[in-house]
């Protein structure tokens, strides 16, 4: 973009820099770490500062779960889908064998019953009317997208309903955690995962190949995918279980709430000892809120490192409505499901985690139904 | 939409300050996994624990 004068000739270049929105996020992640020092935890800064460089690396990457889905159920091109197999097969190399081995780690597991079934599909709906899923809402919300950012706010309401409900859902039955390592052992559940996520790749490069589509990703997104899976075992490593995104957002409802004067301490969710902790103490001492604000003031250092920050103007009503409601949807179903694209799928697949991939199966079918649902509100099917 | 992103910028950031600065913190940052008995990544307990 250049600047002209009356007569039209050009002159300067107009600044590409958004000052203002990047120092505001530097200051602000400068600010949380220091906080956090403060209290003597090394980990939590390295987790808002590796929180940063994802929300980062997502916005220059334009990594995008929802749009490769998407590419993949109308067109067959499987790229997209592949690149995001890539990155769960970097997080696995280290998650799967330390959280078999070294005590303290932990990887992501998760019952399997209706509970996941049907949140992972309700949360599939939600991320194609929202355009995003949590980590897309937090680095679109960050990088100056009005409209995620209303996304962001309904996708935290639907989390702490999501609370309310979850507790009832887990009545109706299931099975404990299914994890490779538990079986195979650590070097043997590793093995297990990888040739599971490469079956993947190959019947979806299959799908894409009979659909006369393409299935080979962007170079850019290869490196943005091992990028992102480098990152995630930073966090994996600094929190001591694989990155996660959704329980930050029932967690900062579960306080707005009770600020605006909701008692949620009667809720069974609220009253098992992870939330009821979260609940209490700082907002801080929450390592998937941790990696939140990161991400958030990542994508929003990125973005006004690149172009004048948040400068478009706001959708249209409709589009706007989808996000609300899609917002609504992903929460609801995160929190019913146990996680999103992050927490359920990445960190459930590269756990070695059966869950995982009944969590992936369940929200591409919810995500093949919210493609249907897209034109009622003047969202195109792509 | 610069200023409502200032805003929620800031309001949301004093509220992460205060809410911080008004809790308590005990040690390291925690998921809800770390506690006894948690079964998912929001702490939900395993099924064979509720029969």
């Amino acid at each position: 973009m250049t600047l002209t004068t009356a007569d039209g000739l050009a002159t300067a270049p107009a600044p590409r820099l958004d000052w203002p929105f990047l120092a505001a996020a530097v200051l602000a992640t400068a600010v949380l770490v220091a906080l956090v020092l403060l209290d003597g935890q090394v980990p939590s800064a390295a987790l808002l500062v590796l929180g940063f460089a994802l929300g980062a690396a997502f916005l220059k990457f334009e990594f995008s779960f929802t749009a490769a889905w998407r590419r993949f159920l109308v067109r067959g091109e499987a790229g997209g889908l592949i690149g995001a197999l890539v990155l769960i097969a970097v997080a696995a190399t280290v998650i799967v064998p330390v959280a078999a081995l070294v005590p303290g780690f932990g990887g992501a597991i998760a019952p399997i019953g209706p509970s996941l079934l049907i949140g992972a599909f309700v949360f599939g709906i939600g991320m194609q009317l929202a355009n995003g899923c949590g980590s897309g809402t937090l680095y679109t919300a960050g990088g100056g997208s009005g409209r995620m950012l209303i996304a962001l706010a309904f996708f935290i309401a639907g989390s702490v309903v999501g609370s309310l409900h979850l507790p009832w859902l887990l009545d109706l039955g299931g099975i404990d955690p299914v994890l490779a390592s538990a079986h195979f052992g650590a070097w043997g559940g590793l093995a297990v995962t990888l040739a599971s996520i490469l079956a993947v790749a190959l019947l979806v490069a299959f799908v894409a190949a009979r659909r006369g589509a393409s299935f080979l990703p962007r170079p850019a997104l290869l490196v943005g995918a091992l990028a992102i899976g480098a990152l995630a075992i930073g966090v994996f490593l600094a929190g001591r279980h694989p990155w996660s995104v959704t329980f930050g957002f029932t967690v900062w409802g579960g306080k707005i709430a009770t600020l605006v004067g909701f008692d949620l301490s009667a809720a069974p969710f609220w009253q098992w000892p992870g939330p009821q902790r979260a609940l209490a103490e700082s907002v801080l001492t929450d390592t998937s809120s941790l990696t939140d604000f990161g991400m958030i003031f990542g994508a929003m250092a990125a973005a006004a490192l690149a172009k004048p920050f948040a400068r478009t103007p706001w959708p249209p009503p409709g589009s706007l409505l989808a996000a609300a409601v899609g917002g609504l949807l992903m929460g609801w179903g995160a929190r019913i499901g146990f996680g999103c694209n992050i927490g359920a799928f990445l960190g459930g697949v590269a756990s070695g985690s059966l869950h995982g991939w009944i969590w992936f199966a369940a929200a591409l079918a919810g995500s093949a139904l919210g493609i249907r649902f897209r034109p009622l509100f003047g969202l195109s099917r792509e | 939409m610069r200023i409502v992103y200032a805003i929620v910028f800031v309001a949301g950031l004093a509220a992460v300050v205060a809410d911080h600065l008004t809790s308590p913190s005990s040690g390291r940052a925690v998921s809800p996994e770390d506690f006894a008995g948690a079964c998912a990544p929001c702490g939900a307990p395993c099924p064979s624990a509720k029969k």
